[in-house]
């Protein structure tokens, strides 16, 4: 039986895949940029917008994306300013976290409810909010394409792009919005905790098979997108949970790429080392 | 008939971190069609002096300034061409050496980037450089001397006046100096284009440069040739 027949699926399959398709995109930059873990901190603080949300009776999305995005504003400022250090960071995140939860649980959110912001709950989605996640997909394309050359060349070297005439500042803030855009996203179909590792390993895949920046982001999207649907149909088989079958698929995945990046670059060198001419 | 502007021009530049006065009183003048190396060893202040000369630096005391214009009003960053240390071309996802290129042109505007002179400019470089054989390959790839070809035929991508290199001989053998040097020679030389060069390494492309400063205490001394080999090498050496 196929499991996308149902319109619970149909409305998980839509979100999961805007979203792990999406999520690569911004997370080639914060790789290339050495902050793989920005968007789990990112997803982290969220959790304390959506503990705000619960107990002000606001919308959890709205919390989540005024958090993140505040949050992202004082790492840039202390970040400029040298304060960013692993352990200032590493307070906000925590402090984050602690705070969601210490907030929704004064709030009375039910520990279910819980564990769908942080792991994901894409089967109880409403068209609604689907359509609100393919809204906040499509505004990560728009930037992404929009964006593309001076993202590359802030990913690539901050300071030669700023030389290059880039707006290096403004770039940087964009890209903090942009992460903060997927982590919403995600929220409510892969979850807080794990959408973070849809923004880096099927980038990390990707670039065992891509030889360059445009094919590893056409690559990566594309196994997002797939690890999705087959972490979704997995999960339905097997009644595991979605967010973790995803994500799971989508290291699988990587395993892959990188056991035949590995024989490919094997390969090349045996054919030199062939066809060297010998001494 | 008026001198000609300088196309760089540090005026008694002086700048510290924290406590630590690293130039002092620094003054430079470089015109079009010069080329000058400004050499020194590790920790030196080379680097600040180039930083300094981009505008990534604000200096504490004194003026640089671009084309005539000072660094923090300056927006033509097309006229000038930086090319980094060759460490960044080791990223860590995969960038052909053409996308290093056109990443030159990130801060034009789309129609110019788009535009024909523009595609034609950038096949131009990647020829210059000797690039255009491996121009899909993964800038990680390739040998360090395309590397740092793949580097400068990004900062000439937007045609600039004035070519700014941090250690550009760094992790490049003898031969891939040597066509370096081949390119930087035609740029000023023929192209008439102003270089500018920072070097641990006093010996980097020898009697490419018109002037030879050594950076000793913090500030720049002229040790140009006939005297240069000797002072060079006890400026480097201190």
């Amino acid at each position: 039986m196929n499991p996308f027949e149902f319109e619970f699926m149909q409305r998980a399959l839509v979100a999961c895949t805007l979203t792990a398709g999406v999520a690569p995109l911004v997370g080639s930059f914060i790789v290339q940029r050495g902050q793989s873990l920005i968007g789990d901190g990112m997803g982290h603080v969220a959790f304390a917008g959506v503990g705000l949300a619960f107990l002000v009776g606001a919308e959890p999305l709205l919390g989540a994306l005024a958090c993140s995005v505040v949050a992202g504003l004082l790492l840039i400022r202390m970040s400029r300013a040298g304060l960013a250090g692993d352990l200032a960071i590493a307070l906000i995140f925590y402090g984050g976290i602690a705070l969601g939860y210490l907030l929704s649980a004064r709030a009375g959110a039910g520990q279910t409810r819980l564990v769908g912001v942080l792991f994901g709950s894409p089967l109880n989605l409403s068209w609604g909010r689907v359509w609100l996640i393919a809204v906040l997909a499509a505004a990560v394309v728009a930037l992404t394409a929009v964006l593309y050359p001076r993202l590359v060349a802030l990913a690539f070297n901050e300071e030669a792009a700023r030389v290059s005439g880039v707006a290096t500042d403004r770039i940087v803030l964009a890209l903090t919005l942009m992460v903060s855009l997927v982590v919403v996203a995600g929220m409510s179909s892969i979850g807080l905790l794990l959408i973070a590792a849809m923004m880096v390993v099927p980038v990390a895949a990707a670039a065992q098979l891509a030889s360059s920046y445009r094919g590893t982001l056409v690559t990566a999207s594309a196994v997002g997108s797939s690890s999705a649907v087959a972490g979704l149909s997995v999960a339905h088989y097997l009644d595991y949970s979605p967010g973790s079958a995803i994500v799971l698929t989508a290291i699988a995945a990587y395993l892959a790429a990188a056991g035949a990046g590995a024989g490919a670059r094997r390969l090349r060198l045996h054919r030199v080392a062939r066809s060297a001419p010998a001494p | 008939m008026p001198a000609p502007r300088p196309v760089l021009e540090l005026d008694a530049v002086t700048f510290a971190y924290g406590a630590v006065a690293v130039v002092r009183d620094v003054s430079l003048s470089v015109h079009k069609g010069e080329c000058v190396a400004v050499v020194g060893p590790n920790g030196a202040g080379k680097t600040t002096i180039l930083r300094l000369s981009l505008g990534l630096l604000r200096p504490d005391r004194g003026s640089v300034r671009l084309f005539g214009v000072a660094t923090g009003s300056f927006r033509q960053w097309w006229q000038l061409g930086y090319v980094p240390q060759r460490a960044v071309a080791s990223s860590a996802l995969p960038l052909s050496v053409e996308e290093v290129v056109r990443s030159g042109l990130a801060g034009t505007r789309r129609a110019v980037r788009r535009g024909s002179a523009t595609r034609e400019r950038l096949e131009h470089v990647l020829d210059l450089m000797g690039l255009a054989d491996v121009r899909r390959r993964r800038v990680s790839e390739v040998s360090g001397g395309q590397q740092q070809r793949a580097l400068i035929a990004r900062a000439l991508v937007t045609a600039p006046q004035l070519l700014v290199l941090d250690e550009p001989t760094t992790g490049v053998d003898a031969a891939a100096r040597a066509v370096l040097r081949q390119s930087l020679e035609h740029l000023v030389r023929v192209e008439g284009m102003a270089v500018v060069y920072v070097s641990h390494d006093p010996g980097a492309f020898t009697g490419l440069a018109d002037r030879v400063l050594a950076v000793d205490d913090g500030q720049l001394v002229d040790v140009s040739a006939p005297v240069a080999p000797a002072a060079v090498r006890h400026a480097a050496a201190t």
